[in-house]
């Protein structure tokens, strides 16, 4: 098979974007093809692009934005589709990416990961994300993610001895990255007392979700991240001869049951793990090679649980090596270097593509003060639904 | 009141919550299902206090579990009641409206819907 590797990455600032739709998506996508020197109009190389959303069309009311941005972009004609696989559709748009160089169809796809969250309602936006659910078994009830993750988070404190302050001992390590990280949407550091203290917690970090807080999770986010994938063989001829090609080395998909409840254990996170043992398996590579790792903290238990799932830690010690500062930046196994969901922001269809993008960053080495020094090889976790829809990649510059 | 029911695959017997296209059993391609009432004593799994809900829930908060039924099925569902919940607990699975109305393409429905609400054993 051929290689397939990134010369090009974008990355909006995410938060409330003042920018119409599209233009938050070109604007990623812009920065990728500059960040790798592609042009438009007739030099443009570009033979696909993805677009990965969840809600382009439901929430931004935009069909079809692919075809819009190789338009706006001026790099028709341009294969285009809109890549949607929930709260994963980025990196599914970068596994199809994959796939279409892959396969020696394409030898250059730009793919863009985009949602607009902030342009409707909070609860609106919390519907809309639980339209993911079962609509007989759970949405009908009005459950929503938050709710899950707090029937899963008190799933994991009966069996593992987890505590509310392990999940702000995360929070707080990935609100102290994302200071570090300008295109985070919240730059603000988050001391460990202030959200833990009996005395006003309720006051500084409310119950959202029992045994859920406010710090536990992800805030409501606009964003866009966008990366350019070129075939080794073809680097050079198109024009990126002298860029650093970071090597996408495994991907790895996995679905679970769409009905949570159904899980045969469910504590457990099956398609986190059986996505992330295809991945290493198609690199050649395990957990312990992995320098620095971006996992899907939509909710601070989803860290602690992809971290013992992808192998870095034993079943229910997570917590414990979080406890211990190893997943922090000085630790021995960084993870979310960039802020994380937490604190980088989770704008849905953009969080799978935002994640490559700080991995391409640390395999650089142009992390600036977040970088974790040597760092070649890094694992990306971008988890859809409520963990039945996942997808992992790994990148080297090995 | 409307029943729920369990959904029993009739080619290997596999209870099903809720109902399925096909058989569940990796072992086995049955389509057909014979539905059978689902309610009753059942077991707390895990459960949730959301502050946050979707429009339409004139409360400040509703309590949600998945609950293990003695035939083995787990589902999802409302709890009825707020104090002393605990994981463990025995639970009655009782019938009622979940939802009062729904959104669809901004039209609002307000055919009620019918779920599961867990009460005190």
């Amino acid at each position: 098979m051929r290689n397939v590797g990134i010369v090009g990455v974008g990355h909006t600032k995410f938060g409330k974007s003042e920018l119409p739709f599209i233009d938050m998506v070109c604007a990623a996508a812009l920065e990728a093809m500059d960040d790798a020197g592609a042009k438009t109009g007739n030099k443009n190389v570009i033979n696909q692009v993805f677009v990965g959303t969840m809600g382009a069309g439901m929430v931004s009311r935009i069909s079809g934005i692919a075809s819009a941005v190789v338009d706006t972009l001026n790099i028709r004609p341009a294969m285009a589709e809109t890549i949607e696989n929930g709260p994963a559709s980025g990196a599914s748009a970068i596994k199809l990416g994959y796939m279409a160089i892959a396969s020696g169809m394409c030898d250059c796809v730009l793919v863009i990961g985009a949602e607009g969250m902030r342009a409707v309602s909070g609860w609106e936006g919390t519907d809309f994300v639980a339209t993911m659910l079962h609509p007989e078994s759970e949405y009908k009830y009005g459950l929503t993610l938050p709710a899950f993750a707090g029937l899963f988070t008190r799933l994991c404190m009966d069996q593992y001895g987890l505590e509310s302050k392990d999940l702000s001992i995360v929070s707080v390590k990935n609100h102290a990255n994302a200071c570090k990280n300008p295109c985070a949407h919240i730059q603000a550091p988050v001391v460990l007392e202030r959200i833990t203290n009996k005395a006003y917690i309720n006051a500084t970090n409310p119950i959202v979700a029992d045994p859920l807080r406010q710090y536990d999770m992800c805030p409501v986010s606009d964003g866009a991240a966008a990366v350019l994938l070129v075939a080794e063989d073809k680097k050079a001829d198109l024009g990126f001869g002298d860029k650093k090609f970071v090597k996408i080395a495994g991907i790895g998909s996995a679905t679970d049951t769409h009905v949570v409840a159904n899980r045969e254990v469910p504590s457990d996170l099956l398609a986190v793990r059986i996505s992330a043992e295809m991945a290493y398996k198609m690199a050649g590579v395990g957990p312990d090679d992995i320098d620095v790792a971006e996992l899907h903290d939509a909710f601070q238990i989803l860290e602690i649980a992809e971290s013992e799932e992808v192998g870095f830690f034993k079943r229910g010690e997570g917590h414990i090596a979080a406890r211990n500062g190893e997943t922090a930046l000085t630790g021995k196994k960084p993870i979310n270097t960039s802020g994380g969901l937490k604190a980088k922001g989770h704008p849905l269809g953009a969080t799978g593509v935002s994640q490559v993008v700080e991995l391409v960053r640390q395999l650089r080495g142009e992390a600036g003060e977040r970088q974790i020094e040597g760092a070649k090889t890094g694992l990306a976790v971008n988890f859809g639904g409520f963990g039945n829809n996942v997808v992992s990649t790994v990148l080297t510059t090995k | 009141m409307e029943q729920m029911y369990a959904y029993q695959c009739t080619k290997c017997g596999k209870l099903h919550h809720p109902r399925y296209v096909v058989c569940q059993n990796p072992d086995c391609d049955g389509r057909e299902f014979e539905k059978l009432p689902l309610d009753g004593k059942c077991k707390l799994l895990t459960w949730t206090r959301v502050y946050n809900l979707p429009e339409g829930y004139m409360c400040p908060w509703l309590n949600f579990g998945i609950v293990e039924f003695e035939n083995g099925v787990r589902v999802t569902g409302q709890i009825g009641f707020d104090d002393e919940i605990v994981t463990g607990m025995e639970l009655d699975a009782t019938i009622g409206v979940v939802r009062e109305k729904s959104i669809l393409y901004k039209e609002t429905v307000t055919a009620p819907q019918y779920g599961f609400i867990f009460q005190k054993a």
